[in-house]
């Protein structure tokens, strides 16, 4: 990981986990904030990439991205709608939007395999970002029932994206080191 | 007068019609009866994740998740293409022997079918 990367990542780290640090847990609306953006960034990228990528499993895996985080949103919406929850934009939506929109601006300016390496390694960071806030902030923290449950069920989700996006980086080195052979 | 064919084929010839009628459908031997079974895709896992069952047996994969799946034999004897959440996808066991599959779209969910 070169230092831009390690910077971004950082940065998504401090974004979804700013709540750990405050006495007070997200509330319900700041939570369903959090859930729509945090898929919507990763749905941003998975768009650029499905159009951008030069190797085929990783357009495949950014294809997954944005039908599985679609999927995720959908339900999410359903559920804050039926509850009456109107999602509230606050610190930790606003830091992941501004760490998706850099990354589009950095994607942006790749091409080929440095693209795809760029691209995946940030969707290991971000899943496992996503997964800390899951387990650490969001689940504790949310008040309603289905809420809650909904957490729960997405949870499993993120970890098999996880575990496909660090397949497809061991992957990419694996062709890094053939291409520098 | 009525003729009852079938009193007067030979019986070998009424067997080999009922053998190939059978055959035909891919169904189970004569005398068992076919079998339906159900695995649950939820929480990004195929549950149960092995199952063993007859030739002629009926496996009903069913999408709990939110998201979509497949289930695609390794050896590409079956592939349900793409189940949406809350889709079904049945599977009539016709090639004997043990089935590995995934789903295509999350190489990290695998299952076994046996069919004896």
């Amino acid at each position: 990981m070169n230092f831009k990367q390690a910077a971004s990542t950082l940065v998504l780290s401090m974004a979804v986990t700013v709540f750990a640090a405050q006495a007070e847990g997200p509330t319900d609306p700041q939570i369903a904030a959090i859930v729509v953006t945090a898929n919507q960034v990763d749905i941003d990228a998975g768009k650029l990439a499905t159009s951008k990528a030069q190797s085929k499993e990783v357009a495949a895996f950014a294809e997954r991205m944005v039908v599985d985080h679609e999927g995720v949103n959908k339900a999410a919406s359903e559920l804050v709608t039926r509850l009456q929850v109107t999602p509230e934009p606050n610190a930790t939506s606003q830091n992941l939007q501004q760490g998706g929109d850099e990354n589009l601006a950095k994607l942006q300016q790749l091409d080929g395999h440095a693209f795809d390496r760029a691209y995946v390694e940030h969707e290991v960071a971000y899943h496992e970002a996503v997964l800390d806030a899951i387990d650490e902030t969001l689940i504790p923290s949310a008040q309603n029932a289905e809420l809650k449950a909904l957490l729960v069920k997405v949870r499993p989700a993120f970890v098999a994206h996880l575990e496909h996006a660090r397949q497809l980086r061991a992957s990419l080195d694996q062709v890094g080191r053939l291409g520098q052979e | 007068m009525r003729v009852n064919v079938l009193a007067r084929a030979p019986r070998a010839l009424v067997l080999a019609c009922t053998l190939a009628i059978l055959g035909a459908a891919g169904t189970s031997a004569p005398g068992v009866t076919a079998k339906e079974y159900t695995i649950a895709i939820e929480d990004m896992r195929f549950v149960p994740a092995t199952l063993t069952v007859r030739r002629g047996d009926r496996v009903t994969w069913i999408n709990r998740d939110l998201v979509p799946h497949t289930a695609t034999a390794t050896a590409k004897t079956f592939d349900s293409s793409s189940i949406a959440p809350g889709g079904t996808w049945t599977y009539v066991a016709t090639e004997p022997g043990t089935q590995a599959y995934a789903c295509a779209f999350h190489p990290t969910m695998k299952g076994e079918v046996s069919i004896r």
